[in-house]
């Protein structure tokens, strides 16, 4: 009836289209407010952990591939009272730091290099970016046979995969500051190092820290990937040990752990980004 | 009145039974996995009856008549592989060490152990030529490498306890027995556990120490998945039978070179099996029997992966063993007292009055 209405005279659609945003907007629109986005987010987890429970339940899966919660949960507990996943974790998160820290380096020089002198960014750039080309499983086979497959090859791999976004997220900053505050710099005759250190790198800074959030994440990402291929400590080595011993458990309780440990990294790091940004200059 | 229509019921069912026993169904395939594979994931398996059975087509033989196919898989990801396929129900009959065994029953996955593949195997640790390392102590803080979950982590384990040592007080690194001979001529790793003569006579590693206790290492097994068992107990009969009637040829003497050839189609040199089976009767080494020596070692097994934390839940070896196929072979074949039985320490049983 109404169909055949709203077709015929459309002004019957617009008490109908008003009526149904103000029954469903201000309810939703308060949701959001009231439990912050977190609240709504949850809602779709837990739709997962209730399907992964009636899937336990009905056996729609063997047990040994797809443990119940309530079991993976007690192994959650037993692995973090036992510290058998500090321990792990603590190795892993020393392995990106380093990572981290090498790459962010590189990263950084590389990046100043080709955003301060164009003649670096002539040398560098073409190579820069066929180099950003590779993904990390691309480079695994050359890194053994470079380094081993000891700590030097962990760290490596990672770090090649942080070295990127450290470098085009610093490039971009610093082609980004604003042409009148080198401007003013100019009239003032600041020396290189002032340049560098009073204008280029407070004005690229939140730039930077994007990148920094950036290469962390890859770093982590690529952190389990590497251990996977011959380590006998680390997240990503429990990961496949488990998964040998049929312990899928213990395999969900890693790969909790490691989407929780990158989610702490890009909350914290996305929290200083925004933090800098505040004072981060808008005009070009 | 009660008590007249049990009386019937159960005649019903006696008679019943044999009936429906009669009109046996056969299942259309067969699928046989090996925990193990050739150099580099050839399809082939060496060192057990069942390997011998499948280099020679004897399953193929007995089931083409009733058209039921065999279907061989090789899982380069070993133990462990297998009793994820087992899961799956992907897997009828398999080969297996003791850990993954073990590991498979805690996690509640259900077999019938029916026979021995394969005992008294060798195996020696061996370090790069130039390594420092000369006894098991000295593995100390060093990287060594074994296959993860499968029966060589166990055999390690062993071997550290007897010097005092734990997997932690070493870097214990997961791999392909393939990676572990690359690993081992670059000197990526310090230390591993292997069988092959190839890296030895190549001047490539050194053997520190020969694992030959039986009490180290346990034998190799065959069982069925009990989904299959209850549903087509006379093929799991049959395939026994024919197992055991093919192990006669197998532990033949005279058969002696021909086996090792057989076996070497893994990409294994034949060099490797003469010289793990030098000083051994093939009839000790192939021996089918579930005796004192085998369920013994399988609860020493049971045991140990419980010590060593590999399994957290508890095991038990009730109800596993299922030996009347094999009785039945035995005395279908007149093998009776063929095989010699050993006891808990390995060592043969003199049969009474001997």
């Amino acid at each position: 009836m109404s169909t055949i209405q709203s077709l015929d005279k459309p002004l019957v659609i617009e008490p109908l289209a008003s009526l149904l945003p103000r029954i469903s907007i201000p309810s939703l629109g308060n949701l959001p407010a009231r439990f912050g986005r977190i609240g709504l987010g949850i809602i779709f987890p837990l739709l997962l952990l209730y399907l992964w429970q009636i899937a336990t339940e009905r056996v729609w899966l063997p047990p040994q591939l797809l443990p119940e919660p309530a079991f993976v949960w007690e192994t959650l507990v037993d692995m973090v009272s036992s510290g058998e996943l500090a321990g792990h974790l603590a190795v892993s998160l020393q392995r990106v730091l380093w990572s981290v820290l090498i790459g962010g380096s590189i990263g950084l020089a590389i990046g100043f290099a080709m955003g301060l002198s164009k003649t670096a960014k002539a040398y560098l750039y073409p190579s820069f970016s066929l180099f950003s080309q590779f993904p990390v499983i691309a480079w695994s086979p050359l890194m053994i046979i470079f380094f081993g497959i000891d700590e030097a090859l962990k760290i490596s791999t990672i770090t090649v995969a942080v070295i990127v976004p450290f470098a085009v997220a610093t490039y971009k900053g610093i082609e980004n500051v604003p042409v009148k505050l080198r401007e003013v710099g100019q009239i003032y005759q600041f020396s290189f190092a002032q340049t560098l250190w009073r204008i280029a790198l407070p004005a690229a800074l939140p730039a930077i820290l994007g990148g920094v959030r950036q290469g962390a994440m890859q770093a982590w990402l690529a952190l389990v990937f590497v251990e996977l291929l011959a380590s006998s400590e680390g997240l990503g080595y429990l990961l496949v040990y488990a998964r040998n011993l049929m312990q899928l458990d213990v395999v969900m309780v890693c790969m909790a752990t490691i989407g929780l440990v990158g989610l702490i990294f890009d909350f914290a790091l996305g929290f200083i980004e925004r933090h800098f940004s505040r004072w981060a200059p808008k005009g070009r | 009145m009660k008590k007249f229509v049990s009386l019937i019921a159960t005649a019903l069912i006696a008679v019943g039974l044999p009936l429906a026993a009669q009109a046996q169904e056969n299942p259309k395939t067969i699928r046989i996995a090996f925990s193990s594979a050739g150099v580099g994931g050839k399809p082939a398996a060496a060192s057990g009856l069942l390997a011998t059975a499948h280099q020679r087509g004897i399953l193929e033989k007995e089931f083409a008549k009733d058209g039921i196919k065999v279907e061989w898989t090789f899982f380069v990801g070993a133990g462990p592989a297998t009793n994820e396929a087992l899961a799956l129900k992907k897997i009828d009959f398999a080969t297996q060490g003791d850990l993954p065994l073990v590991v498979a029953r805690a996690n509640g996955l259900r077999t019938r152990i029916l026979l021995t593949d394969s005992r008294f195997s060798r195996n020696y640790v061996v370090v790069p030529t130039a390594s420092t390392i000369q006894t098991l102590e000295d593995l100390r803080g060093k990287k060594i490498t074994v296959q993860k979950g499968t029966a060589g982590q166990l055999t390690l384990n062993r071997l550290l306890t007897q010097v005092g040592l734990k997997e932690s007080d070493l870097k214990v690194i997961d791999m392909i027995s393939d990676s572990q001979k690359a690993a081992l001529s670059t000197g990526d790793v310090d230390a591993a556990i292997q069988s092959s003569t190839d890296l030895v006579v190549r001047g490539l590693v050194r053997r520190i120490y020969k694992i030959e206790d039986p009490k180290l290492q346990a034998p190799s097994q065959v069982w069925v998945a009990e989904e299959f068992e209850a549903k087509y107990p006379h093929i799991v009969q049959r395939f026994v039978t024919a197992l055991l009637r093919e192990s006669v040829w197998a532990v033949d003497e005279k058969n002696r070179d021909e086996l090792f050839r057989l076996w070497s189609k893994t990409g294994n040199p034949y060099s490797d099996y003469k010289e793990d089976f030098k000083g051994w009767a093939l009839r000790d080494r192939l021996n089918p029997l579930i005796d004192e020596y085998y369920t013994s070692s399988l609860n020493k097994s049971i045991a140990e992966v419980k010590q060593f934390r590999f399994v957290r839940r508890d095991v038990t070896a009730d109800g596993w063993i299922e030996p009347k196929y094999q009785q039945a072979a035995l005395k279908e074949l007149k093998l009776e007292g063929f095989w010699d039985e050993f006891d808990a320490d390995g060592k043969r049983k003199k049969p009474a009055g001997k």
